[in-house]
């Protein structure tokens, strides 16, 4: 049973005669990662918007088409500065506004809490006014309270853009273990370099519009080449005019280059 | 056209939020035309430090200085003549009906006539290619053109000084190649232009310095091409080589190029010069 299914979905927002969505379909199994990829306005926000049941439900415009969505879902906006409760004074807190307005006990709120802030090495923040946090910090801060509710299906909407290479590695990771665990996850990224290892896969958006969706190795393919959407070294070894199979990744085309 | 151009000079500085130290003796100079990275972990003091460019912060000891101005005792507003800025959080920066008025808000804060404020509208609009969307509400465009929009309003104050923070952030390809083409120029014109970010990729293409702040300290200060072909100098600041970087050191090729373009075009000579892969 699919955790998200979206039937035929074109979208509008208030007052726009063009859709941002155009009869889209698209279904995230238990476990799954897809990642939305496209250049700017293409429609993955929107796509995460409509599936967080955001859209038209709380922004406004108009559906057509099916969604239908399983078990408890979190979105991760990509203005993690909007995203804050604003009604904690710590770190901890804010992360357990979430569980706590589900409705858990004390412990289980406190556990989740304590776990949420570990996986994303937060701890040491715990007890920061989440007024005072950097900007990488408050998006590690926002990610770790919408994990600690323990979603069946996770949306994050560029969810790297603010942190170091390291934070950025640590929550890819995390979105691993969390689908290792049976949580569906759909994001949205301008990372691409991250995606071979990241997604299992690809769905490539166009102008409000699915134009593909495949394993990562379309992400050497030549249309999203020359959408700018190939990773950083196939982009590299097709410029350079070497010849096919393409690698996506540094490892790839080292084992490549040795043969 | 830069009014003036103008050396930037932090002496001794440091800065604290109450009693959480954010920066701790910080001193470097860029000279006009110098194009910096100001990199490391999130935390480490970068966003502070570009606060004490702008004023919106001033130094607890040391000096912060733009040309022959320090910033002590000159409001944002005033400084606003030699110095440009972009916030991570650019959308609150916006508030116009229109693009255009947007990024006139700046240059007629600054007292420019009509036609001067016209000028310079014009062309920071045409550097980031945003022309064709002047007359659009800023919150009808997708947030990365209100990021650039942001970027235009910094550009059309004509600042000796340019200060960025993430400024690719939520970026594609397309848009942050309009990004590092408009700083390049400005840069040619001598402004200073310094950026801090995490996206190495976009520094090792258009930044040429890279200065390291590890825990509100500057723990690093090399030419950028240097500190990305080092993931010994990286890993413990908490960052690593941008892929093609990491792809020219896996791959061995001559001369270790980090631009992307490089990359490519060394692999092709080498490829070539080896025979068919």
């Amino acid at each position: 049973m699919a955790r998200l299914t979206l039937e035929r979905v074109s979208f509008w927002y208030p007052a726009m005669g063009r859709p941002a969505l155009r009869d889209v379909s698209l279904a995230a199994a238990p476990g799954e990662v897809i990642a939305l990829v496209g250049n700017v306005g293409a429609g993955a926000s929107t796509l995460l918007l409509v599936a967080a049941d955001l859209a038209p439900r709380v922004v406004g415009g108009r559906l057509e088409g099916r969604v239908k969505g399983e078990g408890g879902r979190g979105i991760v906006l990509p203005t993690p500065w909007t995203q804050l409760s604003g009604m904690a004074f710590t770190v901890w807190d804010e992360v357990a506004f979430g569980p706590a307005n589900l409705g858990w006990p004390r412990e289980r709120i406190a556990g989740a809490v304590d776990r949420s802030l570990a996986a994303l090495d937060i701890g040491a923040l715990a007890a920061r006014d989440p007024a005072t946090l950097s900007g990488g910090e408050l998006q590690r801060v926002v990610i770790a309270g919408i994990v600690a509710m323990e979603p069946a299906l996770l949306l994050l909407d560029e969810p790297t853009a603010e942190l170091d290479p390291e934070a950025t590695r640590l929550v890819w990771r995390l979105v691993r273990a969390l689908a290792g665990d049976g949580c569906s996850v759909v994001v949205a990224t301008s990372d691409l370099d991250a995606l071979p290892e990241l997604a299992d896969r690809i769905v490539w958006m166009e102008d409000g519009a699915v134009r593909r969706i495949g394993a990562p190795a379309l992400l050497a393919e030549q249309s999203l080449w020359e959408a700018g959407l190939a990773t950083t070294v196939a982009d590299v070894w097709r410029t350079a005019r070497l010849g096919a199979p393409y690698p996506l990744t540094v490892a790839q085309a080292e084992r490549r280059w040795r043969q | 056209m830069a009014a003036v151009n103008a050396e930037l000079r932090f002496e001794h500085v440091s800065f604290s939020y109450g009693t959480v130290p954010a920066l701790r003796d910080v001193s470097f100079a860029l000279a006009p035309g110098e194009r910096a990275a100001l990199l490391g972990r999130n935390g480490a003091g970068k966003s502070t430090l570009l606060r004490l460019v702008t004023g919106l912060l001033h130094p607890a000891e040391g000096s912060v200085s733009v040309g022959d101005w320090e910033t002590r005792g000159r409001p944002p507003e005033s400084l606003a003549r030699r110095v440009g800025s972009v916030f991570q959080h650019a959308d609150q920066q916006l508030f116009a009906r229109s693009l255009r008025d947007d990024v006139a808000f700046g240059p007629r804060a600054l007292g420019h006539g009509a036609a001067e404020v016209a000028r310079r509208v014009d062309t920071a609009l045409a550097a980031l290619e945003l022309s064709a969307q002047a007359a659009e509400h800023p919150y009808d465009l997708p947030p990365a053109f209100r990021k650039l929009a942001t970027l235009a309003g910094a550009l059309a104050l004509e600042p000796a000084v340019l200060v960025l923070d993430e400024p690719t952030a939520g970026l594609d390809r397309p848009l942050r190649a309009r990004v590092a083409r408009a700083l390049a120029d400005r840069a040619a014109a001598g402004v200073v232009v310094l950026v801090a970010t995490h996206d190495l990729a976009f520094a090792a293409e258009v930044l040429e310095r890279g200065l390291v702040l590890d825990r509100g300290r500057l723990a690093g200060d090399a030419p950028l091409a240097a500190l990305l072909t080092s993931s010994g100098r990286l890993a413990p600041l908490g960052l690593a080589p941008p892929t093609g970087a990491a792809l020219s050191a896996a791959l061995d090729l001559p001369g270790r190029p980090v631009r992307q373009r490089d990359v490519a075009n060394t692999l092709a000579r080498v490829a070539a010069a080896r025979g068919p892969v």
